[in-house]
């Protein structure tokens, strides 16, 4: 009797594994590797509402082909180390594609765990140059590479009519990779560096860089480092009396670095960015500013999680196209048949490295009250 | 040359904040012989207090800038002295007896324990400090341009470390603290009560840490969970500079480290500051092992 019951009780087990297989076959799983704890958590938090927004409304509408779409979410905590594990957990996930990250180096420590794997990558906030320089073919991301914000503070410098001009960043790759691009392009241009050197990221007291930057004399400061330290340098330099301009890279955007700096001190100053959310001017952006507003009262807080938006709108759109999941199809198809998709931040075209093309970057001014106002 | 004296007032600047934080580590060490990785994180607590205290009491609105950085100072250096010393009970005097390793151990792991703490209490984010609370002006001293808060915060640390140093050399207790620092076994059979002697040196040590904290909050605005370490490694260096276990040596030795980094980053390379103010300081080790002021010391049998 004990036999027949166990017997009796595995067939059952089967049966609903079985049914809850084939279930599970008409759903599309697409992976969301992103940064939900450690220092970029607000980033991930946001990557996290905004994917599973748009799949909620995917899923309203009918799915992609029929099928209803599921996102599978790992925390990479914004470490290269947990990035690892994470991307090694969801190849197992049975995911046809995969968003993320935001940090480069995080990013770069997934890339050849998906590329073995076969699964298509579309990252979202990851600049660096080498990380498309691999020859890896199933690696896209939506944001712009570090080599053209260079090239747009090289012209932006030119065009503010600008010639002696000081380059300071902070020794990480990131800002040392803008400010090497920017000073060859600028040299080019036969402008003047009149300063180039490095700050220590994290210290509180910038006086003696900006003592040293004044008796260069410079007619601007193009500042590549991250935005707590622009805040530090905006804040300092009024306080010594110094009114020079200074132009900041697209890590100082970030709406800390007025609070940091003080309105007083952060009025006038510059930085390249994508456009922040709230100046995106696609019908596709604006409905989803409303969508997300609905339902999350507030809108995201910065531009790369939108680019996480963007991945997830490029991926859906190859799977609807091809009527395939295999990373391999969905890459031919975004590489080569992909022309000016409609994104969330604009016309979505990518190049044979898996760059995206056409320019992104747009120029800000923090006016008196704080806000960053889109320049003309 | 105005460049040099400018850059000059920058490193002082710098060097006090050091100076004060030093003093922690060498105290506890002079006594102890233990380095009191925690220190830094103390540091941080005094300067998130302060932001706490500030914004939820209002004080400079209603008693005016002066008396209310002075009531908060007071405010803070009681509470980051009440944390040293419950830090001293828990994770220090149960090892008194055991090897000193130990000892550096719990102290990493206490700092660590802050660390966290006040990433969870406080949120992994940059906080600031209101705006406008004190004065932005500027004097103008021999052709420099030197903004008023800098010399009151680097005569406030001046003073600290004076009253300190008076405290030490010419007060009863202060002759206990110095007698317990060179024999602990002598001392007590002098009858100095040493565990209340340590017990003290935990409260002035971090007392001086957070309001070194506070100083940093008010004037350079910006304060986040792990500035502590950037601090704390420095002014360790700093007391191992002046001759750790020596009181004016990490005075000597802070704003010596300050100097150091403003003119090594003025005529030297600013990405290299850090590595010319180490080399510094391993130059002045070869040729002085136990720093600038320490004394040699006859090991103990």
């Amino acid at each position: 009797m004990k036999r027949k019951l166990c017997t009796l009780g595995f067939l059952t087990l089967a049966l609903v594994a079985l049914t809850l297989g084939s279930a599970w076959a008409e759903t599309i799983r697409i992976g969301l590797m992103c940064p939900l704890t450690g220092s970029w958590a607000s980033e991930g938090q946001d990557m996290k509402q905004i994917v599973e927004l748009l799949a909620a409304e995917t899923n309203k509408a009918g799915g992609v082909n029929g099928n209803q779409i599921e996102i599978v979410i790992e925390d990479d905590g914004g470490d290269p180390r947990q990035a690892a594990l994470a991307a090694t957990r969801l190849t197992t996930k049975e995911i046809s594609a995969v968003i993320g990250t935001y940090g480069s180096s995080v990013t770069e420590a997934s890339q050849n765990i998906y590329a073995e794997s076969g699964i298509l990558q579309v990252a979202t906030g990851s600049t660096a140059i080498r990380l498309s320089e691999k020859g890896l073919p199933l690696f896209f991301r939506t944001c712009p590479r570090d080599d053209e914000q260079g090239m747009v503070a090289a012209k932006t410098l030119g065009d503010l009519g600008f010639a002696k001009i000081a380059i300071l960043h902070d020794n990480t790759s990131y800002a040392k990779g803008l400010a090497d691009e920017a000073k060859s392009l600028l040299e080019a241009q036969g402008k003047t560096i009149a300063f180039y050197d490095a700050l220590t990221p994290g210290e509180r007291d910038y006086n003696a860089i900006l003592t040293k930057l004044k008796s260069a004399a410079p007619d601007v400061i193009f500042f590549t480092g991250y935005y707590p330290e622009a805040g530090m340098l905006l804040r300092q330099k009024m306080e010594m009396g110094w009114n020079v301009p200074m132009l900041g890279g697209d890590a100082t955007n970030n709406p800390d670095l007025v609070k940091i700096a003080g309105n007083q001190a952060a009025e006038g100053y510059m930085f390249l960015s994508p456009p922040v959310p709230a100046d995106l001017d696609t019908p596709e952006a604006k409905a989803f500013m409303e969508a997300y507003q609905a339902a999350y009262g507030s809108a995201p807080g910065s531009v790369w999680a939108v680019l996480a938006g963007d991945a997830y709108r490029v991926i859906v759109e190859a799977i609807a196209q091809t009527k395939e999941t295999s990373g391999e199809k969905l890459a031919a198809y975004l590489q080569k048949e992909m022309k000016d998709f409609s994104g969330l931040t604009g016309k979505i075209s990518f190049n044979e490295k898996g760059d995206r093309v056409g320019d992104l970057y747009r120029v800000y001014k923090v006016d008196a009250a704080g806000a960053f106002v889109l320049q003309p | 040359m105005e460049e040099f004296f400018q850059q000059l007032t920058n490193g002082l600047a710098v060097g006090g904040i050091y100076a004060l934080i030093a003093l922690g580590y060498t105290m506890v060490y002079g006594v102890l012989k233990l380095i009191n990785f925690a220190h830094g994180d103390l540091f941080t607590i005094g300067a998130y207090l302060g932001l706490t205290l500030l914004v939820s009491m209002g004080l400079f609105d209603k008693i005016g800038p002066l008396p209310a950085v002075i009531l908060l100072a007071v405010m803070v250096m009681i509470l980051v002295a009440i944390i040293g010393a419950i830090l001293e009970r828990v994770a220090y005097r149960p090892l008194r007896q055991s090897p000193r390793l130990s000892a550096v151990v719990s102290a990493l792991g206490a700092s660590i324990f802050f660390q966290n703490a006040i990433m969870a209490i406080y949120s992994p984010k940059f906080l600031v400090y209101p705006h406008d609370i004190l004065p932005k002006a500027a004097v103008t001293i021999f052709g420099l341009d030197i903004p008023v808060m800098r010399i009151i915060m680097f005569l406030t640390s001046l003073v600290l470390m004076a009253a300190l140093y008076f405290f030490i050399q010419k007060t009863k207790i202060g002759t206990a603290i110095r007698a317990a620092a060179i024999d602990q076994g002598a001392a007590k059979l002098m009858g100095i009560n040493v565990d209340r002697v340590i017990m003290l040196v935990f409260c002035i040590g971090p007392a001086l840490g957070g309001a070194a904290g506070l100083m940093v909050g008010l004037y350079y605005g910006q304060i986040n969970f792990s500035m502590g370490w950037m601090f704390g490694l420095k002014a360790f260096t700093a007391a191992i500079l002046g001759g750790i276990g020596n009181i004016p040596g990490a005075m000597v030795g802070g704003l010596l480290l300050g100097v150091i980094e403003a003119l090594g980053a003025a005529y030297i390379s600013i990405a290299w500051k850090d590595a010319i103010a180490f080399c510094v300081l391993i130059l002045i080790l070869i040729v002085r092992p136990t720093g600038l002021l320490g004394e040699r010391v006859a090991e103990k049998v």
